[in-house]
This record gives C-alpha cells, structure tokens and sequence, in this order.
C-alpha cells in the first residue's frame, strides 16, 4: 500500500444530546444543514480538498444512517485505491468488547487501523463542526515548528471562553498552558478540537493513557495536559474565519438564519473548496402560480405553493397552497399542509405540520419551536 | 429483467434545433433545469432493472461522455454488465423520422452475439418519458411477438413519428406521420436478440435504412405487436417541441408522473448549493435548480444550474440554461438562452410565443 503523509481520524460518535429531538434517532454528524448538507460534510469535504485520502470515521451512537450516508465516499471523491472513508464502530477482541470510553480511547482502539495505512501525522477531527480549513496548511505549520502536537485555535469573544477549552501560548505559539473551560480565563485562544499529531508522538501517549486508570480517555482533559507535562513541542495553529459548533437548537437555529444574509459568514458556495454532500439526485424545485419565496434558501426536489419568508427549504421539503412558512428551518422531507402557519421553527426530517395548523411563534421570548424527525404536529399538539 | 439488456440509439441528428444542437447532440440537450435528455432513456433502463446497457453514440460523443462518465449515478460502473459504449456510424441518422440505423446495429453486432440475453429492449435519446419496461416485456412474453413496439395515443399532429396500424395487438402497418387520435410509436420495443440478428444479417446490403423501414415492408415475416403506454410522453424533435417539453414541466402533474420517486430520473450529480432568493425577488410557476441566485422576477420560465437574474431583471416565458447572468434591468421573454451567456444591462430579448428566440452558446 501506498504511504499517506497524514491521514484523518473524525470522530463522530456523539450523541448531541442538546440537539434534542434532531439527535433522537441520528448521530450529530448525520444531523442534516443549510438545505442539502449533513453537519459531516464539511470535516469530510475540508479532508478531501486538503488532499488527505485516507479518514477513519469513529462511530458509536445510532450510526445507520452515518453508514449508508458515508457509503463508499465516492461522494467527496474519497474511494481512492489507496485510501477512502472507513467507518469504525467499536470492535470485540479475545478479551471482550467495550464502547469507545472517550474520545482518546476511540482512537486507542484503533491504533491497529492507523498502523495499516501507516502515516507520518494523525489529523484528529471531530465530525460536527460547521467550518472551511485547508488541513495542508496546518500540516505545513506543524511540520515547521518541529511539532509533536498541534492544536488548531482560534480567538473567542473573551465572555465565551469559559466554554471552551482555552490554550496560553508564547509569541511563537508555543503551548504553555492549556485548560478545559476555565472560569477565569488569562487567554481567548479556544480549541477548536483538531489536532495533529505525529503518529509516533500519538501512539505512544494513547497507549499510556489506557493503562491510567485515573484517565478518562479524552484529548482535552488527559492527553494534551499529559504531553505538556511531559514537556513534548506542542504549538498552535491560528484559524481565523468561521468555525461553529451547532451544539443546540438555538445555535442551530441561528446559524442557519444567518446563512440568508446577503454576504453571510459561513460561505456554502466556493467552488475552489467546494462543500460536498451525497445528496440523492432529486427532481428542480418547483415554485408554485401562487407562491411567494423571498430570502430563502432552496433546495433541489422542494415544492412550494405557498409563502416562504427568510427560511432554509432542505431538500425535498414541501409547502403547500396557503401556507405560511417564516424564520424556520425544513429539514428533508418535511412538509407543510395547506393553511398551516410555521414561524421561528425547525421542522425535522419527514416532519408533517397538519392544515391549518400554527408552529411556533414571532415572539423572540419564545423557544424555537421544534418538531423531530418523522413527527406529526397536527391540532392540539404532537401526533 | 437479467434477460433482457438494453440499448440506447443516441446517434439522432437533426438540422430543426438550430443552434441548440450546433456544438452538441439531442441526447446531451439539457432539460428541465438538472437534465440531459440522455438521463431519462438510461434512467428507465436501470429503473427497469436493466444493467447492462449499450449505448450507440454520435459522431459528437464529448458532450455525452461528459454528462455520464462511466455510468455512475446510473449504478452502470459494474464488474458484470453495466455501460457499454458503442460507436455509432459517422454521419449517423440525418433523416428526421429515422431513430433506428440498421448500420448503427450491424457496426456493433458483436454486442448481441455475444449477450446471452434473448431479449434487448432499443429505445431512441429524444423521448422525455418515464417507463417501466419490465411491463412492456411481460407483454412482449405472454404474446409470443418477435417484436413489441410501444405507442401513445398522439395528442397532435407530428411529421417525424410513425403511426401504427393494428389488428388486436398485431401491427398491420408503420407509416410516417401521425395525426391526433393515431397510435404513435414512441421509439422504444423489445425484440427478440436472434431476430434482431436475422435482420442485421438479412439487410446487411441495405444497412442504411431505418430497421422499422425494413421491418414495415416485413410484417408477414415477423410478428410484430403493438403495447400502449398511457404516462407522459414528449418527443423532442425542432426548436417548438423542445420548448413546450421543458414548459410541460411547470404543470405539476406532468412534473409528479415525469419524475416519480419509485423510478427517479437521474443525472450527473454536482454539487451546487441551494438557490438564494433575495429580498425582492418575485418567482411564480418556475422550474428552478439548485445552483442560482434570484434577487429579479421569474415567471413561467426553466431556469438551469448557476443562473443569476439580477435585481430588476425580468424573465419570463423562457429557458434559461447553466451560468447564464441577466442582469439589472433586462428582459427575456419568449426565448432559450443557451449556456454562459450575460444579458446586458437593460437589454431586451423578446421572440413570440410562435417564434421563441434562441440565443446561441457563449463558447466563452
């Protein structure tokens, strides 16, 4: 087999717990945005315009739909001889079989799998961020600097960085300090959760961590802290421009808004680094005699008939005669019937709002109303 | 369907698309905002659980190898079967009602030899229709025909196909042209592989002809029935048919019955991002891709992939095809604006609903 420079471990067997009923039944990877994306098409589309060839993609919860999603990675041009998309759930040995325990144990228990495509650097990415970064550069910094451990950081509002896991380093960009969510912050420069390492560098500390039985097995919390003790080079590596961790609803729900800006920050459409997605090949939208769509995104197998104001149509999502649909989000499939009124709401894959029918409310005091995958709002509440 | 394996015709020509047709052929036309008419012959052959399939090309192939590559999005890239690319003969089929070249057949009649398939469903690149074939070969089946031709009600009159005359289900006569009301075959059967290579044998002499122009003067000799097929069926032949096929898609129903979820139409995917619609904009009864950014008005129109109309443009009644930009303040009505071309600020390009204007190619 041919030797890869780097190749990428992404892990993406969180649970997204505070995604709610978007996560009940799918992974936060698999969690689909802006019209025709899942949330892991952005670390999948950066890996392959980075010309890394060769990605792991660590699951653990309800991984089905991140499977046939993934599927061979043809759609991201990742089904290269030498390399493609390699989905690893966790595995029995002699010795029985165990969950992934944190996010150092999932790349611990495939060490054997990083051995086979043998590497110089392991990219560590986690797979629900919403950003756009050329890896190779990153790669070129860490190889500069003579590192063992590069850590991708980017400033922060000084008010969030007791959200984040915070890192002090010296004019060089040498880490000196890092700390997990301080409440007293003395830098912003959070992590942004990728990491490279020198395989080496990598192996050696994963394989220490497991046998510490006070560990819990998590980069942030033990491996980092453990190397910079140890007095390993780790350095930063800046990132300026948009990176968001669409964590919950409200931020979901944002986020996606702000891609109807005129110039929003988070750029979908750069055909130097094109975001790819294995999207099914669906008919044109189809825009009603009576409709009425303005600053909205729309996607490609979407039917309205109704009004559409300042909303994110995912594909296939259908809006009926007379219905109103503003502020919100349609996730894939998801419809709404004729009359119903839908305001400030995320409506979740193969979602129905019944006729007639209102969701949500203008009121910013107000939750953004949410309706789960494959759920039936109708009168008087879920069906 | 693994005894049947089907075959594509693409090497059509003809001189009444004007422009359309100058840099590439009617199967690679683009269609209905994401299409090319290619897409849906091969589409229903694979919806039909037909997987290996051979397609006759034209002497200008780059834009159809382009579009399919290898086959892909069709599941045709197999180790067992799958695509097949056959040359078709260089000047291909200039007459206007001729689909079926006997040279086209001949030329490759090593791809029949060699199929152990008894069956080969043929259909031409210009129908826009979405058919299950695996009925029209149960019907081929029970009757026993060496050769079942598939026809459609005509709803008007069209120089360019053939009517059938039946008894029963037995074809009596194929003729050029059909009026309303006659059954108008639709370019595609099922023959029977051992007679399709009697024929390619027994008119080895006159090879230029159409293989239904021989096969009209034999019909004692081959038992040749009729089978409708009642779903939505467009012919694309000139300029006007090409036009009205595009605008049938803005009547939903045509919409639902051309691209059913059971047996999608598919195509070479991109990845375009979803359409923007501004603040402004004012869109109604539109086909729309993925891919554009729409601030001015669009109304009974088809627009392609990456088209821009600009704030105070006005587009009606019109196909707008891929990287098109019309700018501030123009008008396009009654028109196909073919692919990369800008439509200046404040320009107006108006044909009649009788005489739609084509604007040619930007080879830019």
């Amino acid at each position: 087999m041919k030797k890869n420079e780097c190749i990428a471990m992404l892990l993406a067997g969180g649970q997204g717990s505070r995604l709610l009923a978007l996560t009940k039944s799918i992974a936060k990877p698999a969690v689909s945005f802006g019209g025709k994306y899942r949330i892991i098409d952005f670390s999948l589309s950066n890996c392959a315009n980075s010309d890394i060839s060769t990605v792991g993609v660590l699951t653990q919860y309800r991984p089905f739909l991140l499977n046939s999603y993934i599927s061979s990675g043809t759609s991201w041009d990742l089904n290269s001889r030498d390399g493609g998309v390699f989905v690893l759930p966790p595995y029995a040995t002699e010795s029985g079989g165990a969950w992934y325990e944190g996010t150092a144990d999932a790349i611990y228990r495939n060490i054997e799998f990083m051995d086979i495509y043998d590497s110089d650097y392991v990219l560590i990415l986690s797979g629900d961020h919403l950003y756009r970064m050329d890896y190779r550069k990153m790669l070129e910094n860490h190889k500069a600097k003579g590192a063992d451990l590069s850590v991708s950081v980017m400033q922060v509002p000084w008010e969030d960085a007791s959200r984040f896991g915070i890192i002090t380093a010296d004019e060089d960009g040498r880490i000196v300090k890092f700390t997990e969510k301080p409440a007293e912050p003395d830098s912003n420069l959070a992590s942004m959760g990728i990491y490279i390492f020198s395989k080496k560098t990598l192996v050696k500390a994963l394989i220490e961590d497991h046998d510490d039985p006070e560990s819990e097995h998590d980069f942030g919390k033990n491996i980092i802290p453990k190397l910079l003790a140890e007095g390993k080079n780790l350095f930063t590596y800046e990132f300026s421009g948009f990176w968001k961790d669409v964590g919950t609803i409200p931020a979901y729900h944002e986020t996606s808004m702000a891609l109807l800006e005129d110039e929003p920050e988070f750029v979908l459409d750069d055909p130097e680094f094109p975001f790819m997605s294995n999207s099914n090949i669906y008919p044109p939208q189809f825009i009603g005699p009576d409709a009425d769509v303005k600053q909205s995104l729309v996607s490609n197998g979407c039917c309205v008939k109704g009004k559409v104001i300042h909303s994110v149509l995912s594909t296939n999502s259908y809006v009926e005669e007379g219905a109103f649909v503003k502020d919100s989000v349609l996730l894939p499939g998801s419809r709404v019937k004729s009359g119903a009124v839908v305001i400030r709401a995320i409506l979740g894959e193969n979602a129905v709002v019944e006729a007639d029918c209102v969701l949500g409310s203008e009121d910013e005091n107000d939750e953004i109303a949410l309706l789960g995958n494959d759920e039936c709002y109708g009168e008087g509440g879920l069906k | 369907m693994n005894k049947v394996i089907g075959i594509v015709a693409a090497n059509y020509e003809t001189p009444e698309l004007y422009t359309l047709t100058k840099d590439r052929t009617i199967a690679s036309l683009p269609y209905c905002g994401r299409y090319r008419l290619i897409d849906f012959p091969l589409s229903n052959m694979v919806n039909s659980g037909i997987d290996t399939v051979g397609l006759i090309l034209p002497y200008k192939y780059r834009s159809i190898i382009d579009h399919i590559g290898i086959g892909k999005e069709w599941s045709l890239d197999k180790k067992n079967g799958g695509l097949f690319v056959l040359p078709g003969s260089a000047y291909g089929v200039g007459i206007s009602t001729d689909r079926f070249l006997l040279r086209d057949f001949g030329q490759n009649d090593v791809f029949f030899r060699r199929s152990p398939s008894p069956y080969v469903v043929v259909t031409s690149s210009n129908v826009i229709c979405n058919i299950d074939y695996k009925e029209l070969y149960k019907a081929h089946l029970e009757s026993g025909a060496d050769i079942t031709m598939m026809y459609k009600i005509s709803g008007r009159e069209n120089p360019y196909l053939s009517k059938l005359s039946v008894d029963g289900d037995r074809v009596t006569a194929i003729e050029k042209g059909v009026v309303p009301g006659d059954k108008a075959f639709i370019d595609s059967f099922i023959i029977n592989t051992d007679v399709l290579n009697a024929i390619l044998q027994g008119y080895k002499a006159v090879d230029y002809k159409d293989m239904f122009d021989c096969i009209a003067d034999a019909l004692g000799q081959f038992k040749v029935n009729a089978f409708e097929f009642d779903g939505y069926a467009k012919s694309i032949f000139d300029k006007d048919s090409y036009f009205k096929g595009n605008m049938d898609s803005l009547s939903y129903d045509v919409d639902r019955n051309l691209f059913s979820a059971d047996r999608p139409i598919l195509t070479k995917e991109q990845d375009s991002v979803p359409t923007k619609y501004g603040k402004e904009c004012e869109v109604r009864n539109c086909t729309i891709p993925a891919g554009c950014k729409i601030e001015g008005q669009v109304q009974n129109s088809v627009l392609f992939r990456d088209v821009v109309v600009e704030k105070g443009a006005v587009v009606k009644d019109s196909i707008i095809m891929q990287n098109c930009v019309i700018k501030a303040g123009a008008v396009v009505e009654n028109a196909i604006i073919d692919r990369r071309n800008t439509i200046a600020e404040d320009t107006v390009i108006k044909g009649t609903g009788d005489n739609i204007l084509v604007i040619a190619k930007n080879k830019k």
